[in-house]
């Protein structure tokens, strides 16, 4: 069976990342949404995948390339624009050969564990159409409210009016045969009208997952993420090819990886992951649920709490990071702290493109773009999102935008 | 409480072995063992574990054997060892024996044979059986007359299973109260302690019944009496479940496919013939005394009757715990004994409903399992035509045998005069919509009970209330999310709190109170003070409740409005996935709960 992966969605609720990169690359736990989904899908069995890709999608290009590193035979296929789903899907028409089932996946959800397994064990069970279904933890708008009668799916709202309800919705995953590309041409590309016939006419059976299963819309959505993946992980797995001073401290589920030093006086509190050829000096705190992507350097002292580093950036000493998320080469000044509350302990809200959304978390530190710079001795405020190659000099105090 | 397999086969049993007791493990699970032979002896695999755990270690697949026995263990006899893991061997190594059922007069046989010189490696009562062969074959040199002197002098209750290398073509097989069935193949014959142990190889099976034993080999059987040896002449039957629904299907867990399945569970219920519900009624009415009998789940299910049958046909039942029935039993040729069991195998319903035929009582049953020994003891048995359950945790089974409970109600009403047509057409419109409000249900209160369940599963001590008939409701409900999730969780009447527990409440305690729908009038008022008692000491009170009541409850989950006679069902569907979630946030084993089986077919 092949596989179509869409990664052409623009993301453009999750500032200040979607400026540099689709949201499927995304960084979790030290590796992108799309390469877990990729090993996901290589795990099952699936090898042969065409990705849509998108603006930026260089970026899925340069780092898969033609997928052989993972084992997998991959194909880029351009969408312009944000033409939306029934667009990317009939795009890809020509990797696909006629009357056979093909897995189609949408690229920017995050899963505890391998989706796919389940998929398939539905589709064996049935041998008809499958939609994969969940119920996300806060309600979301965006994956269509699912109405079921045993597995069989009556209906499927794509845009629901309503919600909150508390209905199974589409968990991004399904099972079809390629009949889909002729259906969405008949619908006039219109997905609400496709989804009809595949409940009307065709019938279509849900897959239920139970497990975990983030949507990742906007940038507090990566913390959970990388939290969701993490929670995982059971054992510590230090690489031999790591180099670790005497007196570092490791606890729980650790994970370092080849080419990385850590120095005397360090503390790694798991879970958390040291990326490959990482520089951690001495005394850092790495607290629980912190991801150090590759190649980064983090000087004396600094404290890592519940974040997620892209890779290949400098922390300053004596910076604190917290409950945020930074991107690639960023290169962080010493003594910079991200601070993670305000004074009246409230939830914090964000301004999201001109609009003003809750995050409904107490605790949230600095969404810091691709390649930013911030000088030494910043604090920014609770909430603060830095643009994509923005330079902040030093001393400057940061505002939150409200 | 444990499970039996046996293949006798044209070919080799590779994995068939293996599959069937892997199908049993819901009956209970904490040793596993296969038996074959192979080159004139007697191979045995066992160990602790699960069936993959124990297949891993032993590999109990790619069998070359034409003949084998396998057992899946819950303990009740001796420690969880390898050495009590069934199948046991004699001294000799030429009989091995699986055995689902307790031998009272073990100690005794086992003191016996120990002088006779025989050694024995376990301490299961199941391993004399073993030696007890051996003995008699030393006398007889014909295994099938050792068998049946065997059986002989045992006591109590057994499904048995031999294999020997003396007849190494043949299952030896028997049954005293401990079910045993044998499945008639083309290239094989099968023995199994219910269906799932050969389901997916064939459908058309014989049921022995207490005193008959089995000879089985790949191309024929025979079923003969202890007693006399006699054959019996018995009829195929065809198990008319589709192998395909005992898969998981689209689910994750057993349990929440089954709880999907209620729709269909109810309208199962629904279409059962009036007539059968009739004959039922026609007894009831005549009868000066009612049991309702039931035990776990189905105690709670005959409690409910019990309201149903007082509010809406005027008549009292007694609702009596199986475990309990032999020390209340007043029976005599008045009295109409009514069991509920899912399994139709459940020890102590069937003991109670033997004790009460001793009387004189009539006997009347709701069961899930088709040709089951309830289902074949009773007078009158409704077949609930609910599909296989396999969770362990009972869902589907229990709101079926509560729909066919408030059918039977409504037709007693009826016949005593109680309910008007009217009433009675309000009833039946009102239970043939449940199936829909339950899929609304489903559909559109899974997320918001999951994100209740995620939030609050850190919490260990709970009380789930309930007043009137939705007292039995918050009893199942409680059972649920105990028996799945392992937390403490008490159901209790509302009344009770200011008699006592009413000190439990605190920080450290969560309470869900299952509220009426306001027009019930005085129900919803009392019900509503119970939560304010509750929550005037502090204590956090969740509500499963029909009408909005804003600052009442700490936390809402409201339901679709339903008819009185069928709106105690949807919390209690609210409750299983609100027990199933936590469960599933908790990583419990949820089909497959710790100490626990499906069937309990033991005392």
């Amino acid at each position: 069976m092949k596989a179509l992966v869409l990664t052409g969605g623009a993301g453009r609720t999750l500032v200040p990342f979607s400026a540099t990169r689709p949201k499927a690359m995304t960084v979790v736990a030290g590796g992108s949404l799309l390469r877990r989904t990729l090993q996901h899908l290589r795990e099952a069995g699936i090898t042969d995948i065409a990705i849509v890709v998108g603006q930026h999608g260089h970026v899925v290009e340069n780092t898969f390339g033609d997928g052989s590193s993972l084992g997998l035979n991959l194909t880029y296929v351009r969408q312009e624009g944000a033409q939306g789903i029934a667009d990317a899907i009939l795009r890809a028409r020509s990797k696909f050969t006629p009357a056979e089932y093909f897995v189609l996946v949408y690229g920017d959800v995050v899963t505890s564990s391998n989706p796919f397994l389940q998929l398939l064990q539905s589709f064996n069970t049935f041998k008809s159409p499958i939609a994969g279904v969940c119920l996300p933890g806060p309600p979301t708008g965006r994956y269509g409210n699912v109405y079921l009668s045993g597995t069989r799916i009556t209906k499927i709202i794509e845009k629901p009016q309503t919600p909150g309800l508390g209905n199974y919705v589409l968990s991004g995953f399904f099972v079809l045969p390629t009949e889909l590309f002729s259906w969405v041409e008949e619908a006039g590309r219109d997905m609400e009208r496709v989804f009809d016939r595949l409940t009307t006419t065709v019938g279509v059976h849900a897959s239920i997952w139970e497990e975990g299963w983030i949507d990742v819309e906007y940038p507090w959505d990566v913390l959970a993420a990388n939290r969701l993946v993490m929670d995982t992980w059971e054992e510590a797995r230090i690489s031999r090819e790591a180099k670790l001073d005497n007196n570092v401290t490791i606890v729980g589920p650790v994970r370092v990886e080849a080419g990385s030093t850590i120095r005397a006086g360090a503390v790694l509190a798991g879970p958390c992951y040291i990326g490959r050829d990482c520089y951690v000096g001495n005394n850092v705190l790495v607290r629980s649920y912190s991801s150090l992507g590759p190649g980064s350097i983090v000087g004396y002292g600094v404290e890592l709490k519940n974040c997620v580093v892209f890779g290949r950036a400098r922390i300053g000493r004596l910076s604190f990071i917290g409950d945020s998320v930074v991107g690639e080469e960023v290169d962080i000044g010493s003594g910079t702290m991200t601070v993670n509350e305000t004074l009246d302990r409230q939830p914090i809200a964000l301004n999201i493109r001109g609009s003003k959304v809750d995050s409904g978390l107490k605790k949230l530190g600095s969404f810091i773009g691709d390649r930013a710079k911030i000088g030494a001795g910043n604090t920014l405020a609770a909430g603060t999102i830095v643009e994509a190659d923005a330079v902040i000099e030093h001393h400057t105090t940061v505002p939150r935008a409200e | 409480m444990c499970g039996i397999s046996g293949v006798a086969s044209f070919h080799p049993i590779h994995d068939r072995l293996y599959e069937g007791v892997h199908q049993l493990e819901y009956r209970g699970y904490d040793s596993c063992g296969v038996a074959f032979v192979e080159n004139r002896h007697i191979e045995v695999r066992k160990d602790v574990g699960t069936v993959d755990e124990v297949d891993s270690r032993a590999n109990l697949r790619n069998l070359e054997a034409h003949v084998g026995i396998a057992h899946t263990r819950w303990a009740t006899h001796g420690k969880v060892t390898r050495e009590n893991a069934h199948p046991h061997v004699s001294c000799d190594g030429a009989f091995a024996v699986v055995h689902n059922g307790i031998i009272a007069n073990y100690r005794a046989l086992r003191e016996r044979l120990q002088q006779a010189g025989h050694r024995f490696r376990s301490e299961t009562d199941t391993e004399t059986i073993a030696h007890l062969v051996e003995d008699h074959f030393r006398r007889t040199g014909n295994v099938e007359a050792a068998w049946v002197a065997t059986l002989r002098e045992l006591e109590g209750s057994y499904a048995l299973a031999m294999i020997s290398v003396h007849d190494s073509d043949r299952i030896y097989c028997a049954r005293q109260e401990s079910p045993l069935i044998i499945g008639v193949g083309t290239d094989a014959n099968y023995v199994g302690s219910d269906f799932n142990a050969f389901i997916e190889y064939t459908k058309n099976a014989v049921i022995l019944d207490d005193g008959e034993y089995g000879i089985v080999s790949k191309d024929s059987y025979a079923i003969k009496r202890v007693r006399d040896g006699e054959v019996v002449e018995k009829p195929v039957m065809v198990i008319p479940w589709d192998s395909e629904l005992s898969r998981k299907g689209g689910y994750p867990h057993f349990m929440l496919k089954e709880i999907h399945e209620q729709p269909q569970a109810a309208r199962a219920a629904l279409a059962i013939e009036n007539s059968a519900i009739l004959a039922l009624v026609q007894a009831m009415a005549e009868a000066r005394r009612i049991y309702l009998i039931g035990v776990g789940t189905t105690y709670y299910v005959a409690l409910y009757g019990q309201y149903l049958f007082a509010e809406l046909a005027d008549v009292d039942v007694l609702p009596v715990s199986s475990d309990e029935f032999r020390y209340l039993d007043k029976s005599d040729p008045n009295t109409v004994v009514l069991a509920i069991s899912q399994s139709g195998e459940t020890y102590d319903t069937l003991m109670s409903l033997r004790h009460a035929k001793e009387r004189g009582a009539k006997t009347a049953a709701i069961v899930n399992v088709v040709g089951s020994s309830i289902a074949r003891l009773v007078d009158h048995v409704l077949l609930q035509g609910s599909g296989p359950e396999v969770c362990v945790v009972s869902t589907k089974a229990a709101l079926a045998q509560m729909v066919l409970l408030t059918r039977l109600a409504i037709e007693l009403g009826v016949v005593r005069g109680k309910l008007s047509r009217g009433s009675q057409e309000a009833a039946c419109d009102a239970l043939h919509r449940l199936p829909g409000e339950i899929e609304t249900l489903l559909n559109e209160r899974s997320g918001l009970i999951r994100a209740a369940a995620y939030r609050h599963a850190h919490m260990h001590n709970w009380l789930f209330l309930g007043r009137g008939i939705y007292y039995p409701i918050a009893l199942e409900s409680a059972l649920k999310m105990k028996e799945v999730t392992y937390l403490h969780v008490e159901g209790m009447p509302g009344g009770f709190l200011k008699h006592g527990t009413l000190s439990l409440v605190d920080e450290n305690l969560y309470t869900l109170v299952f509220v009426p729908p306001r027009e019930s009038g005085e129900l919803y008022t009392l019900t509503v003070s119970c939560v304010e008692e509750v929550r005037a000491r502090g204590g956090f009170v969740i509500g499963f409740a029909f009408d909005p009541a804003p600052g009442l409850f700490d936390e809402i989950i409201l339901f679709p409005p339903a008819h009185a006679i069928t709106a105690p069902l949807l919390p209690l569907v609210g409750a299983q996935l609100l027990a199933y979630f936590t469960a599933t946030a908790l990583k419990r084993n949820v089909d497959k709960p710790r100490s626990l089986a499906k069937s309990v077919t033991v005392a």
